[in-house]
């Protein structure tokens, strides 16, 4: 392209070309989640012993993200009673009034719109959790981040391991405290499809 | 001084009693095997075997134990229906032909009175290797529920499983190293 301590300057055809992909890519991207590869997985210390770990999903929802401005936009719906334990008598469990409260509210959501990038890729998601119709502010850290062309999509896919910690207790959920754990830790697995 | 003869006393009881291995049934509530391995390098997909069954022996005055957990292979539960068909099929547990994995632990590791690691034998699509399971926790408590005392914790292990022939998609750069974390609790019998 230019050459080396020259200003950049659309000189050429194929410049102009470069020009006009490096704009549209400064646009906002939209990624469609992959509800295969979507889950939230959260993990819960019993009886200071063993760790008690659960899933929701599969969830679908959309991101929007834009490196280049180090913005981005995030609303997911998490449906409480997707929950699964490996043990219907558990979810049920967890699904009543001082816990989850599944029927009552039936959703979780997670709105974000605090993206922070690091070398074009995404480090970390600051939002808004709500749970049982009471919000909190989360902070989703990523432990894994990355892009790929999926073989059989014929598409570029991005996505990544997230880690969270929240009291369970600033929720409302505080049954069995303190001999299972206020903190829980939240472990995200996503996947998004660029649309 | 005579709380603390008594002490003593119950103190030596304990020691006596302690001084065999007790037997503690595995509680399938609160155990579970999960495996974790990375998609395309990017994200983390996680599944567990839902139906298992399993004995402990502790001796904890000897240090020793042994652990047997079976796990049914079809009852893999990933979260989506499709992954879950293929992860049964032969390219990877074949659970119309081996409906069973088996973990056999006995040599227990202790740090303190607390059991540090567990080396034993996987079988797995009929084929046995040596494997070790690292504790992440582990405690013993009395269940107010259950009126018994429970043992259990964390441990996790890699678990490489083109020893086994579990070898579909490393081709396509899919891991052979498998992370397998398993929360365990089992309850004095």
């Amino acid at each position: 392209m230019s050459a080396p301590g020259r200003g950049w300057a659309p000189t050429s055809l194929a410049q102009v070309a470069w020009a006009t992909v490096t704009a549209a890519q400064a646009e906002p991207q939209r990624y469609r989640l992959d509800p295969a590869h979507t889950f939230v997985h959260f993990e819960v210390m019993h009886f200071g012993t063993s760790t008690l770990r659960g899933r929701f999903g599969p969830l679908d929802g959309e991101v929007e993200i834009d490196p280049a401005e180090g913005r981005g936009q995030l609303s997911l719906v998490i449906p409480t009673g997707s929950l699964d334990t490996g043990l219907k008598a558990l979810d049920q469990r967890l699904c009543a009034r001082d816990l989850l409260a599944c029927e009552a509210e039936p959703r979780a959501y997670f709105v974000a719109a605090r993206f922070t990038f690091r070398e074009g890729l995404l480090t970390e998601v600051r939002g808004e959790f709500t749970l049982r119709g009471i919000g909190q502010p989360l902070s989703l850290i990523a432990r894994h981040f990355g892009c790929y062309r999926h073989p059989l999509l014929q598409r570029e896919v991005c996505g990544g391991d997230f880690e969270a910690e929240l009291k369970r207790s600033d929720f409302g959920a505080s049954f069995g405290l303190p001999f299972v754990a206020d903190r829980v830790r939240l472990k995200i697995q996503v996947e998004g499809i660029r649309q | 001084m005579k709380s603390l003869a008594l002490t003593a006393l119950a103190a030596g009881l304990i020691a006596t009693g302690a001084a065999h291995a007790d037997t503690y049934a595995i509680d399938p509530t609160h155990t579970f095997a999960t495996f974790e391995i990375q998609h395309f390098g990017t994200s983390t997909n996680r599944g567990r075997f839902d139906k298992k069954e399993g004995t402990v022996q502790l001796d904890k005055a000897a240090k020793t134990g042994k652990v047997e957990l079976t796990l049914e292979t079809a009852s893999i539960n990933t979260g989506t229906e499709a992954f879950n068909k293929h992860l049964q099929s032969k390219d990877f547990f074949n659970v119309a032909e081996f409906p069973t994995a088996k973990f056999v632990g006995d040599k227990f590791t202790f740090n303190g009175d607390k059991v540090a690691e567990i080396g034993g034998t996987l079988t797995l699509l009929g084929k046995t290797n040596p494997v070790t399971l690292k504790a992440l926790n582990f405690n013993c408590y009395q269940s107010p529920m259950l009126k018994r005392e429970v043992c259990g914790g964390d441990f996790e292990t890699t678990v490489t499983r083109s020893q086994y022939g579990m070898t579909w998609g490393l081709n396509y750069g899919f891991s052979d190293a498998v992370h397998v974390i398993i929360q365990v609790e089992a309850v004095k019998q």
